[in-house]
């Protein structure tokens, strides 16, 4: 997934010299390609995230196509009024890259660990939130961010869980999920996220038969998609490595209750910071996200309906 | 006197590709701004002025990127800056000879990413950058000097890699002399002036009172003000 986000920079900025790469003094080798391609387009602004998209800001409104990249708990939450007033008043083109983003940096804590990103930035007028599920999704999203010629966040979760989709996907049409696979109208169906997607993808191989579907744009997300999902189901469930508070899981909500009452259950990060560290599994099982705590919630739930 | 002598508007457009930037950091001082947009012919009386802060108003009470000439919306204090150092940084890149002038407030200067930006504008040389700060001693709730003492903007704009130059804000000659020397300058380094200013300059009952940052004007207090602006021009 790395490899794909990298390769898609790099073909951006060969192709277009106003596209520049910033980033917060992070990153290391995951952008030696981008720097050997396009070593004039890389800034590196520093510890300074907050000076950092300001420029952005003024960059874009010369005409340069500024990536903004930082860990997704700098970038947006430490950012969020910069994001704001400086580039989403202004619908400048600026794509924020949230690397890291739920439980990637399980060993460093709360500090760099981010579940608070997609309420934040769901939040600000104008701001497309995009969220890959595997390396072809990561592909169609880099060319949609560069494409909206808007103000697009893209939280960059746990690149390793393998792919879901078969090939390279067509085009993304911001706001519509993806069908990843189809189920009866007597089981719930599954909406996931980020690197939550492969889980989802096993859950129902494991569960029997239930739709599954990715949602890498998580804003704007159709109004239409989501109520037709919730007449074709019996249920929803909702999977993100995020908090239960304002992420996917509530976006899904608040359309459905207003167009398509139907049950939701959202499976995602309590109210609570993580109380120990360890490998990024041992977080999951922690949070109660791993495969087997899903599945358990997932049935006591379909059990009620 | 930014507008008459160093502020380039080719054919008058506020929003020229080829423009020079003013970017008002410190959006509090929006109002001289429109004052100035005015005389450029960018506001007019009906439309502009006369309905300035009424119901559905586009002069807002604080500097709004939407109005052409208004180069950002600032008001959140430490905003403006930034981003005038990527327009200097972009300008930079595009090979133009484009200037940016960011004032930015002395109790401005307590917020971090003013000095992210000075360190950044440094290290990447952008000498088309003069940050002016308007020293006018005061902030919010009372002196810089008791809020948050400063000691000299001067020496730490110097030890940021700037090069600097303090003036009498109110000294338009001086004003314009030390600008010109700034920007003549072969120096690769940022610069940037410090402007001693009064707050309330020419109204003898608002200079060196900070509730005037909050007051209201009276009628009675406003003809005293137009009364001792009008005699202050005169001299």
């Amino acid at each position: 997934m790395r490899s794909a986000f990298s390769a898609a920079l790099t073909r951006l900025g060969r192709d277009n010299p106003d596209v520049l790469l910033i980033t917060g003094d992070h990153g290391y080798a995951l952008f030696d390609e981008f720097r050997t391609a396009c070593p004039d387009q890389f800034i590196n602004a520093g510890i300074a995230e907050q000076n950092m998209v300001g420029m952005a800001a003024g960059l874009a409104r010369l005409g340069f196509r500024p990536f903004v990249y930082g860990l997704s708990a700098f970038v947006p939450i430490r950012v969020v009024e910069q994001i704001k007033m400086d580039i989403a008043h202004d619908d400048l083109p600026v794509v924020l890259l949230g690397d890291g983003a739920g439980f990637v940096y399980s060993h460093l804590g709360p500090s760099h660990q981010s579940a608070e990103d997609i309420a934040c930035a769901r939040s600000v007028p104008g701001l497309t939130v995009l969220s890959p599920g595997d390396r072809y999704e990561m592909t169609a999203c880099m060319d949609l961010a560069y494409d909206l010629r808007g103000p697009v966040y893209m939280r960059m979760g746990k690149a390793d869980r393998g792919e879901v989709h078969a090939g390279t996907l067509s085009p993304l049409v911001v706001g519509e999920p993806i069908c990843v696979r189809s189920g009866p109208a007597d089981a719930p169906a599954l909406l996931a996220t980020g690197a939550m997607l492969t889980t989802a993808v096993q859950l129902a191989e494991q569960h029997g038969p239930m739709a599954v579907w990715s949602v890498p744009s998580v804003k704007p997300l159709s109004t239409e998609a989501i109520a037709a999902i919730s007449r074709s189901s019996s249920a929803i469930v909702v999977m993100e490595e995020h908090s239960v508070h304002g992420g996917l899981g509530a976006a899904v909500t608040e359309i459905v209750t207003e167009v398509e009452p139907c049950r939701v259950l959202r499976i995602g990060i309590q109210d609570r910071f993580s109380k120990h560290c360890g490998s990024y599994d041992y977080l999951l099982r922690e949070h109660g996200l791993d495969l087997a705590s899903v599945k358990e919630r997932v049935d006591a739930f379909t059990a009620t309906i | 006197m930014l507008y008459r002598s160093f502020v380039r508007y080719p054919g008058g457009d506020p929003r020229h590709p080829d423009r020079d930037y003013l970017v008002l950091s410190k959006g509090h001082g929006v109002m001289a701004q429109y004052a100035c947009m005015r005389e450029m012919g960018w506001l007019n009386d009906k439309e502009h002025i006369e309905r300035y802060f009424g119901d559905g108003s586009d002069l807002m009470g604080l500097s709004d990127s939407r109005t052409p000439g208004l180069e950002v919306s600032s008001g959140s204090l430490g905003h403006g800056f930034s981003v005038g150092v990527g327009i200097a940084e972009g300008l930079r890149r595009r090979g133009t000879d484009q200037r940016v002038f960011a004032i930015v407030g002395d109790g401005e200067l307590n917020e971090g990413p003013i000095w992210e930006g000075m360190l950044f504008a440094s290290h990447n040389k952008l000498s088309n950058l003069m940050m002016i700060v308007d020293a006018n001693g005061f902030q919010a709730m009372g002196r810089t000097d008791d809020v948050m003492e400063l000691g000299s903007i001067r020496q730490k704009l110097e030890s940021f890699g700037f090069e600097t130059a303090d003036v009498d804000g109110h000294d338009q000659g001086a004003l314009e002399t030390t600008i010109r020397t700034l920007i003549d300058s072969d120096s690769p380094r940022p610069k940037a002036l410090v402007a001693k200013t009064i707050k309330g300059k020419g109204v003898p009952f608002m200079e060196h009172d900070n509730q005037w940052h909050y007051r209201h004007l009276s009628a009675q207090d406003y003809e005293a003000s137009i009364e001792a602006l009008r005699a202050e021009v005169a001299l």
